[in-house]
């Protein structure tokens, strides 16, 4: 009990600094476009969040989730810009509607498992990226929609610049980590772990596998679409290739490099992704000179097999767990002087 | 009164008869082992029991309430709790948490709750923990409570898959195996627990190989082989029923 109290305030201890460092970033840095950087982090932070709760927790794979992330944006841009929705009621109704699709469609997906299910996913993502270039009186096409996405504003302050976003997100963020947290240290947090664990016992527990599995799907869904909003409303112009399999690509190698059961990963994992993939852009020109944005895959490749290969339970897992055997050593060195 | 009646029950794999015309019935607290030689259909029949596939033909009724073709996780609602013959532990959850899973169909809050972990959601947060910490005192494990579930010998692990069984308030208790792989100490702790647990009130099958303490322990056996119900009685009756012998050593071992 003793310890589980301390567990605890441990983990709470750690969430206040991390808040405490995020927010005082912004007043350090002063290059926008570094600012630009974290707010596309903490983006896709959100969507990566849940994403670890259905692949970390849950151990389902989804190879679709830049399809949630674009149902989220672009109900947020069409709602706004055509039907002058406000854009708070539109993320909700974003994120509401994408959970029912979620639920909706996982109901017969969710009967296949592993590779299957990927790619009973994968092709979802596909679906609604082909939806999104078609229905052009609907998304505006392959082109997008660029007139009339409102920036997001609470009472009378517009966030219309880096700056003022960057809270707003960040905020979001946080807020999606601790309620993430809270499911993970839940009833239904340990269900989800004990189907992970062993399907075979946990349904010999009385877990309702199937359910279970369908609302963490709904529910990453829904974290996706929040995401999706918020993009659409930074970015004030949406078109369907920040949604195609490539971003749901990137978002599980994010996970997978952050480490899948960790609540910290998430973080980790897009930070490293995110400031790689900007880098990448700008070296890969000066590398291989004709190279465009198809190269990225290939790196992505090879850092999801290497960490699969070297560090299968995610950077997080590894640099704690060499933090613990340094200290170990360090300890042990002191006793044998 | 009968609390669980399994009539003619059969289960083809292919053209494989696991268990085929099996019938009997488990009174309320009666201790009840389920023995065979290897292959005689003995965890094909608690699979059965517990919804893992549907019979071929036959049924099972417990309490009265036909069971045969419900699914797992419903059949654990009803009260019927197992564990495995090959360990089924949550290795990646601490040995209490692996326990706090049991107590799932005993607890309500739903993802809204787990989500907003609200005053009432962390009183049954608390309760489950208190239950789950009852059941590791009862099994001997009080005092690893936080200890990865991987991390604890072979013989602890069958213990804690009976704590988590258990801790899910189960009227009958299947238990496959429970004494294998236990030292003689640990195999004393085993039948005192299973003593607690009737004394509790817990109807017990089990599937075991270790003949001395399934006739230390039981009221009846139920004996197969080749998936056939070969005799049914106390280990009295069985320790002296010809075909039993016969099945067992051989007819050269007469």
């Amino acid at each position: 009990m003793k310890d589980l109290l301390k567990q605890k305030r441990l983990r709470h201890a750690l969430i206040l600094l991390f808040t405490l460092i995020i927010f005082t970033l912004p007043f350090l840095i002063t290059n926008n476009y570094y600012l630009s950087v974290l707010v596309i982090i903490g983006i896709h932070t959100i969507v990566v969040v849940g994403l670890c709760l259905l692949m970390g927790y849950a151990g389902q794979i989804s190879l679709g989730h830049a399809a949630f992330y674009g149902l989220g944006a672009y109900t947020s841009g069409i709602l706004t810009s055509t039907y002058n929705v406000s854009p708070w009621l539109a993320l909700l109704a974003g994120a509401v509607g994408t959970g029912i699709i979620a639920y909706l469609i996982g109901i017969p997906i969710f009967r296949l498992k592993e590779h299957y299910l990927a790619l009973a996913t994968l092709g979802f993502g596909l679906i609604i990226h082909v939806i999104l270039m078609e229905e052009v009186e609907l998304t505006g096409g392959p082109s997008g929609l660029s007139k009339g996405i409102p920036y997001l504003s609470i009472g009378s302050l517009v966030l219309n610049n880096d700056f003022k976003f960057y809270f707003l997100v960040w905020i979001l963020a946080l807020l999606a980590l601790i309620l993430a947290n809270n499911v993970v240290h839940s009833r239904i947090g340990r269900a989800l772990r004990s189907i992970h664990g062993s399907e075979f016992a946990a349904q010999s527990l009385g877990v309702d596998t199937g359910r279970h599995k369908l609302q963490v799907f709904a529910l990453s869904a829904v974290y996706a679409s929040v995401a999706g909003s918020l993009y659409a409303h930074y970015i004030t112009f949406i078109s369907p290739s920040p949604f195609g399999l490539m971003t749901s690509i990137q978002f599980v190698v994010m996970a997978v490099v952050g480490g899948l059961a960790s609540i910290w990963g998430p973080i980790f994992g897009v930070s490293v992704i995110t400031i790689m993939a900007e880098s990448l852009k700008e070296f890969m020109p000066l590398l291989i000179p004709q190279a465009g944005g198809e190269y990225e895959i290939v790196v992505y490749g090879i850092i999801l097999v290497v960490i699969m290969i070297f560090m299968p339970d995610g950077l997080t897992a590894t640099l704690v767990k060499a933090y613990e055997g340094w200290r170990y050593r360090k300890e042990r060195a002191n006793e044998t002087p | 009164m009968k609390l669980l009646e399994v009539t003619q029950l059969t289960k083809t794999f292919g053209g494989v008869h696991a268990v085929s015309d099996v019938s009997f019935s488990v009174s309320k607290g009666e201790i009840v082992a389920v023995i065979g030689p290897n292959g005689a259909g003995k965890t094909t029949l608690f699979n059965l029991m517990t919804g893992v596939y549907p019979p071929t033909q036959g049924n099972i009724y417990f309490n009265d309430t036909d069971i045969t073709c419900l699914p797992t996780h419903k059949v654990a609602s009803l009260g019927i709790a197992r564990t495995f013959q090959n360990l089924q532990v949550f290795n990646n959850m601490t040995v209490l948490e692996n326990v706090m899973v049991g107590r799932h169909i005993r607890s309500r809050t739903g993802l809204l709750g787990a989500v907003f972990p609200l005053w009432p959601v962390q009183v049954e947060e608390s309760k489950i923990v208190e239950s789950s910490l009852e059941k590791l005192a009862l099994t001997g494990l009080a005092d690893k409570a936080m200890e990865q579930a991987n991390s604890l010998p072979y013989g602890q692990q069958k213990m804690l898959e009976i704590a988590r069984a258990i801790a899910l308030e189960p009227e009958l208790l299947l238990l496959d195996e429970p004494a294998a792989g236990l030292n003689s100490s640990e195999t004393r702790d085993l039948v005192d627990i299973i003593y607690t647990l009737r004394d509790q009130g817990i109807t017990i099958i089990l599937v075991e190989h270790d003949m001395e303490t399934v006739m230390e322990i039981t009221d009846r056996l139920v004996v197969l082989n080749f998936g056939n119900k070969l005799a049914e009685g106390t280990p009295y009756e069985i320790q002296n029923n010809q075909e039993v012998i016969t099945a067992y050593l051989g007819e050269e071992g007469l």
